[in-house]
């Protein structure tokens, strides 16, 4: 599906706890980004003036006909202002951009591994995957700070997902990061010969980490990044992602933000 | 408005019907659809927008500097927001002059507006290369030869800031180029106007100014410049005064000398402050990355804005500042000359 630029507005602006909201926007016609894949993102802009010239990129977390919603936590000077819309004001949306995850596979278990803000792409996995009566063919291991950085539990709950959580503090979950869960997991799926698949989403450094474990173990890694963006379209270049290969670089916006983990040039 | 000083100028025809203003121009030995054009390293080789906007609207556009060998730029972060604009140190990433000619400039040739290639060298000799092979390259209508290099590390600063240098540099490029070259300017230049000046005398057509200014900016949470290479070019909105201001010192000390003005356009009133300031066509940057149809937009408020303040063609608002008055009247008084 080709992208488009658009105007909507907001419909709902949820607060999750935590500075997390979830934003839904509506325009007047159904919109491209209804066919959005996980991992496909939009970039939004509000009426922000002249002094926030550059649109922001979110993953979708849902969308279907004139609707799309997204996840985000109020922390820069973008987000804090989107933390703050009502219904009615208006949003421009250029989208679908990227490219995502792949299908969920019947013969395959996705580990869905996902800290703090980077929950969006895994969630609309585990959502497309449950539709298809694939929901027990993922597993969510899902890491933040505290409590409320953990948000939308309840949509795994409802589509059958197991999930296992961490949280820094202890909290909820056991104490410390999401992916030390990760290898133990991992080895049981070697010892069982489990066919599994880790697909990632969040901070940088839990990425890392993600990364390591999952090329320890020989397991495919597809990890959805975020860089800093000032298109989103493949113009301006700035979103380069260090890769191996022919070309030392390859573009957040229009190559990933979904890359595979051997791919990346990283620590 | 009642208590603006009028001077001189062409009367006004306030309130004439847009589609009655004529956006065709000429632009030294150029005929343009419009003055308005998308400005390097902000439209890519063009393809990306034809999902979004319709090109042949354009005046014309500037490609992404090409240099005769493909570059793979600078690491990252590349690029942040500030305020009212965005820092970059991309690094001149490009496909090199082959690939360009070979798969971005037929594209580009098709779609019927001014097709401006912006290139750049490292050296001397790089320059001439890059002049010889895209000045001859046909369905190029303007070598937009960038100067300015903010990142390229060795040498590239000379030939920006440098009037002598700049004016070899030109000659040599004029001497073996089929299309007439415009040398983009870069603001960090002391003397604008003796850059101008020096390339202008070296056979360039004409100016662009201006490129991106050096800045900076710090992430005190991680104590890092925001971007790799720590300095980066700034542009959007935060350089608009700036921009007009150096528009308008070359235009009045160099009147006839075509120049491109940009820096900061995102509506059509910034597009009349650049013409009105002396350029005659005016490019779009930043605008484009939140908005894929920025030019287009900005050319239809261009057109409504000229209907309502008279300016029947693109002429009449060239260079048409109006002084402030010199009476008696309005100038401050000597020391010692008031007294209350
Ligand atoms: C990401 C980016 C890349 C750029 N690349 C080039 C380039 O390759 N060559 C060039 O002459 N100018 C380049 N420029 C400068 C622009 O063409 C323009 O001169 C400047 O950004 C000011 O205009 P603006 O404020 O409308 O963006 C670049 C600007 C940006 C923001
Ligand atoms: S965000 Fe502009 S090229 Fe990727």
């Amino acid at each position: 599906m080709t992208a488009a630029q658009f105007e909507a507005r907001v419909a709902a602006n949820t607060r999750l706890g935590g500075g997390y909201f979830s934003l839904e926007l509506e325009a007047e016609e159904p919109t491209p980004v209804a066919a959005a894949r996980p991992g496909q993102f939009v970039m939004l802009r509000g009426a922000w003036g002249r002094e926030l010239l550059n649109p922001r990129a979110f993953s979708v977390l849902h969308a279907e006909g004139k609707r799309l919603t997204i996840l985000a936590k109020a922390y820069g000077q973008g987000t804090r202002r989107m933390w703050a819309l009502r219904p009615g004001e208006p949003m421009t949306v250029t989208g679908p951009l990227g490219v995502g995850f792949p299908d969920p596979d019947p013969e395959i278990t996705d580990l869905l591994v996902a800290g703090g803000v980077g929950l969006p792409p895994l969630h609309m996995q585990a959502r497309v995957a449950a539709a298809a009566g694939l929901a027990g063919k993922q597993e969510l291991f899902y890491g933040g700070r505290d409590r409320e950085d953990l948000v939308l539990l309840a949509d795994f709950e409802r589509w059958g997902v197991a999930a296992t959580l961490a949280t820094e503090d202890g909290s909820v979950g056991v104490r410390g990061y999401v992916t030390t869960a990760l290898a133990p997991r991992l080895e049981q799926a070697r010892a069982a010969g489990e066919r599994v698949r880790v697909l990632s989403c969040g901070p940088t450094p839990m990425l890392v980490a993600v990364r390591q474990i999952g090329l320890a173990h020989e397991v495919q890694t597809l990890l959805c990044l975020e860089e800093n963006m000032a298109c989103g379209f493949g113009v301006c270049l700035g979103c380069a992602v260090p890769v191996h290969g022919v070309k030392p670089y390859r573009y957040c916006c229009t190559d990933g933000p979904v890359f595979d983990a051997r791919e990346l040039r990283w620590p | 408005m009642s208590g603006a000083p009028r001077t001189s100028g062409p009367a006004l025809v306030p309130g004439l019907l847009p589609h009655t203003v004529e956006l065709g121009c000429e632009f030294g030995p150029l005929l343009l659809k419009s003055p308005l054009l998308a400005a390097s390293g902000c439209f890519a080789y063009g393809q990306q927008f034809a999902a979004f906007t319709d090109l042949r609207a354009l005046g014309g556009l500037s490609t992404k500097g090409i240099s005769p060998l493909p570059r793979h730029g600078n690491p990252l972060p590349r690029i942040c927001e500030t305020a009212a604009g965005m820092l970059n140190s991309i690094g001149l990433e490009n496909v090199g002059v082959e690939a360009f000619v070979r798969d971005k400039l037929p594209f580009l040739r098709d779609l019927g507006i001014s097709v401006w290639v912006n290139f750049f060298g490292t050296d001397f000799a790089t320059y001439i290369e890059c002049a010889r092979l895209l000045g001859g390259a046909p369905g190029v209508d303007v070598l937009e030869m960038n100067i300015s290099c903010p990142n390229i590390k060795q040498g590239g600063i000379e030939f920006g800031t440098v009037p002598e240098v700049a004016h070899r540099l030109t000659r040599a490029c004029v001497e073996v180029s089929g299309a007439p070259i415009v040398v983009k300017l870069t603001p960090n230049a002391g003397d604008i106007v003796g850059m101008a000046d020096a390339v202008r005398q070296a056979g360039a057509m004409g100016v662009s100014l201006i490129n991106t200014i050096t800045g900076m900016a710090i992430d005190v949470r991680s104590r890092r410049p925001r971007i790799a290479t720590t300095y980066g070019g700034l542009s959007g909105p935060a350089i608009k005064p700036i921009a007009l201001r150096m528009v308008h010192q070359v235009a009045t000390a160099l009147p006839g000398l075509p120049i491109c003005g940009m820096g900061g356009v995102l509506s059509g009133e910034d597009a009349l402050e650049f013409l009105m300031a002396g350029a005659g066509c005016v490019q779009i940057g930043t605008a484009n990355f939140a908005e894929p149809g920025a030019v287009q937009r900005i050319t239809a408020e261009l057109r409504a804005l000229m209907a309502e303040l008279g300016l029947r063609r693109v002429a009449d608002a060239v260079a048409s500042l109006r002084p402030w008055p010199l009476e008696a009247a309005y100038q401050t008084p000597a020391a010692g000359e008031f007294s209350t």
